[in-house]
């Protein structure tokens, strides 16, 4: 008893194409997903890690920062006091050999020059010494200018010197014409005042200064009051100029400054009236970058020492680490662009093959609720068709008895009438069939279990099919595994999914003189179970058609052929039995089915219901 | 042996009119009603050696028949018959104490085959007790 089913292969291809909208959209949806992932998790790690950096830069240039003024500070005060102290120095000597000596004595010249000798025994910090009387007449010099008898009562420096008894200069260029600075001590002995007067070493004030002098951009440089030179500074400008920094910058005893030339080039300096901008443009600036200008105020004179530092030498060390750290943060970051990219990728893939996963399962929730339905109805109809059929069975079998009993009608007749009734017999007897086996499919009742052979059922129903092939022009071929292990099934329910497949395969060959069937089994020891394989040479199944072939009513052949129930009926049967039937197929090659029988899940699963159905049977 | 008495009980008129003609004209005495109430009130009045009975009836069902008719006349042999059987209704029914369970459209000769079988065991269970 078995119904045939076949495949429309005239369909349309409305399946494909949602199919492929599918695809696009689930492709789209991944990569809209993989691109969501990857900015979640780079947002998550490089947020953190940025204000981590961010932090850290700050708190350590901070520090280094105020580290480094610190320094600055330190560094112009221990220098402010060493010229301080050296200009102290000199002024102290100069009293000692004004008080220990009368002015007689220091006018004479052999006696000055050998004063002026011992005062540079320790180093030669003076340039000149000279004695000037109360009227601000030199009286005697020991020099390299020609100093004798020159008038200094008009001058700023004796009239400093006159009222305050030690005076130390800012840089004039005096008779001589050239930058230079002195120190006098005025002496007073009774009625007699008398001046001793020296030039300090400009060049020795210089190196002194100097010293101070840090990296190479460094700058050291003394200042008056007024912002001119007292001497030359590194760079730009020499001695006696004005200074381009404005001096109310220069505020308290001592302080630092940080100068920006860039951000200020549209101020002017007080002092020149000149823009910022144009000490540029005339070369007298040249440093454009950022500085730091430490500065501090000797008591006496008033004088400015300066020591300026281009900024990016000062915070090299710490630029550098700042790079270092921006490098290892720009690594981090790639880094963890790369990982994420991983993660995302492996998630996604991951969540893909869930997705498929579930798709496939969903799909068979839907293929079995579907025949779930389908299998409700077609018990429906098969109850409704079953009652009118035994009644047409009665029917017959009163005809049949009266026709026996009645002696008056012909003999030809009566075998006539016997002959159609049993036609009318013979054609309940097929919707009978379909009826049982529309009730089979929905109920997927086995009338009994046993042990079966795989490869004997595959031989009976090849032996009752083999006529039917070979008028067709089919060859059915064979390749067994020998000695398979037997499964616990009903053996006509078996039979008869092989039997709808195998007709399948023949009816696939209609179109074509000749061609072949090849079956094979064998044991899958990984998955305990058998496989079995139909492959034919047929015409194929389109792929649009591909999903529907388990649907049932779903056929392709001419109407009274075929139900379209055999491959719906094959599903439930395998799929009853615990097994999975697949299917793949190439329009104009063949189509192969795979179906595979798990050896332990049948038995267990049906223990319980063929319990039942041996009751049932032994009871009939 | 004599003939079993029968009784159809079926709500498709022709089938039981059909039957009726068939078996009588085979000797057998034999009675039809259409549901269940009808055949549990027959048999208050009548003696059957088998019941033919559907399942699916208006009223009550072939099952709650068969458990109504098996408390009056336990030793009355049940065949049930039906259109849409299905194993659970089957089990039930043999669980009840039906003689079989058989599907229609069943063949004249197949029904005579299974009224004689329910017959004699009939007689045998009535032999025994």
């Amino acid at each position: 008893m078995f119904v045939v089913g076949r495949l429309m292969f005239g369909q349309t291809k409305p399946a494909k194409g949602v199919n492929m909208q599918e695809l696009g959209f689930h492709t789209r949806s991944y990569s809209k997903l993989l691109r969501k992932f990857i900015l979640v998790s780079v947002t998550c790690s490089v947020l953190p890690l940025l204000l981590v950096g961010w932090i850290s830069y700050l708190y350590y240039s901070q520090f280094s920062r105020s580290r480094m003024v610190d320094y600055f500070h330190r560094n112009v005060e221990y220098n402010r006091r060493i010229v301080e102290s050296f200009l102290e120095e000199r002024a102290a000597d100069l009293k000692l050999v004004a008080f220990t000596h009368s002015l007689d004595f220091l006018m004479d010249s052999s006696n000055l020059r050998e004063t002026f000798h011992i005062l540079n025994r320790e180093g030669s910090y003076f340039s000149d010494l000279g004695v000037i009387g109360e009227a601000g007449k030199h009286v005697a010099y020991i020099g390299s200018y020609d100093l004798m008898d020159k008038d200094y009562s008009v001058t700023f420096w004796f009239k400093e010197v006159m009222a305050k008894g030690v005076y130390i200069s800012d840089m004039f260029e005096g008779y001589r014409m050239t930058p230079h600075f002195i120190i006098a001590v005025l002496c007073s002995k009774g009625d007699t005042n008398w001046i001793l007067r020296a030039t300090i070493d400009t060049e020795f004030l210089s190196s002194l200064v100097e010293t101070a002098r840090i990296g190479k951009t460094g700058e050291v440089f003394l200042v008056n009051r007024e912002g001119v030179y007292q001497t030359s500074p590194r760079f730009k400008g020499k001695v006696m100029d004005k200074m381009p920094l404005p001096m109310d910058s220069f505020t308290g005893e001592s302080g630092i400054l940080i100068t920006d030339p860039i951000r200020s080039m549209g101020s002017v300096v007080p002092e020149i009236g000149t823009l910022i901008s144009d000490l540029f443009k005339y070369g007298v600036m040249e440093s454009r970058s950022q500085q730091i200008v430490a500065y501090s105020w000797l008591k006496q004179p008033e004088w400015m020492l300066v020591v300026k530092q281009d900024f990016s030498e000062v915070f090299e060390d710490i630029n550098h680490v700042n790079m270092a750290i921006l490098v290892l943060l720009h690594i981090s970051i790639l880094a963890i662009l790369i990982v994420s990219v991983f993660t995302a990728r492996y998630m996604i893939k991951a969540i893909k093959k869930r997705d498929q996963e579930a798709e496939g399962l969903n799909r068979q929730l839907m293929q079995t609720s579907k025949l779930a339905s389908i299998g409700e109805l077609a018990a429906g109809v098969a109850h409704e068709i079953n009652n009118p059929l035994a009644v047409i069975l009665t029917e017959s079998q009163v005809m049949r008895d009266i026709t026996e009993d009645e002696q008056s009608l012909d003999g030809n007749f009566k075998e006539e009438l016997v002959q159609s009734l049993s036609q009318v017999d013979a054609q309940v007897q097929r919707c009978s069939h379909i009826t049982q086996n529309l009730l089979r499919f929905s109920r997927r009742m086995s009338a009994s279990s046993q042990f079966v052979d795989l490869n004997v059922s595959l031989k009976d129903v090849v032996g009752l099919l083999e006529k039917r092939a070979n008028t067709c022009g089919v060859q059915i071929s064979l390749d067994f595994q020998e000695k398979l292990p037997e499964i616990s099934t009903d053996p006509f329910e078996m039979e008869q999914v092989f039997l709808n497949l195998i007709n399948n395969a023949i009816d696939a060959h209609e179109s074509r003189p000749y061609g072949s069937i090849h079956i094979t089994t064998r044991f899958d020891s990984t998955r305990n179970g058998l496989v079995a394989t139909v492959a034919d040479t047929g015409s194929g199944i389109p792929d649009e058609d591909l999903e529907r072939v388990f649907d049932p009513f779903y056929t392709t052949k001419p109407v009274g052929k075929g139900t379209g129930l055999g491959l719906s009926i094959s599903y439930s049967i395998v799929k009853h039995m615990g097994g999975e039937i697949s299917v793949r197929s190439e329009v104009g090659k063949g189509t192969e089915f795979t179906l595979f029988f798990p050896c332990m899940n049948t038995e267990q699963t049906d223990s319980s219901e063929n319990s039942r159905k041996d009751k049932l049977d032994k009871k009939a | 042996m004599r003939k079993p008495r029968l009784l159809i009980v079926d709500d498709e008129i022709p089938f039981t009119s059909n039957l009726l003609k068939l078996l009588s004209r085979k000797g057998y005495e034999v009675s039809a009603v259409n549901d269940g109430y009808s055949a549990l009130r027959i048999i208050e009045e009548q003696e059957f050696d088998v019941v033919i009975l559907d399942q699916k009836m208006p009223g009550i069902d072939g099952v709650t028949t068969l458990k109504e008719l098996k408390k009056k006349r336990p030793h009355m042999e049940v065949i049930m018959l039906t259109g849409h059987g299905s194993i659970e209704s089957g089990i039930q029914g043999l669980q009840l104490g039906a003689f079989n369970y058989v599907m229609k459209p069943i063949t004249f000769p197949e029904l005579l085959e299974q009224i004689v079988h329910a017959y004699e065991r009939k007689v045998i269970e009535e032999e025994r007790s």
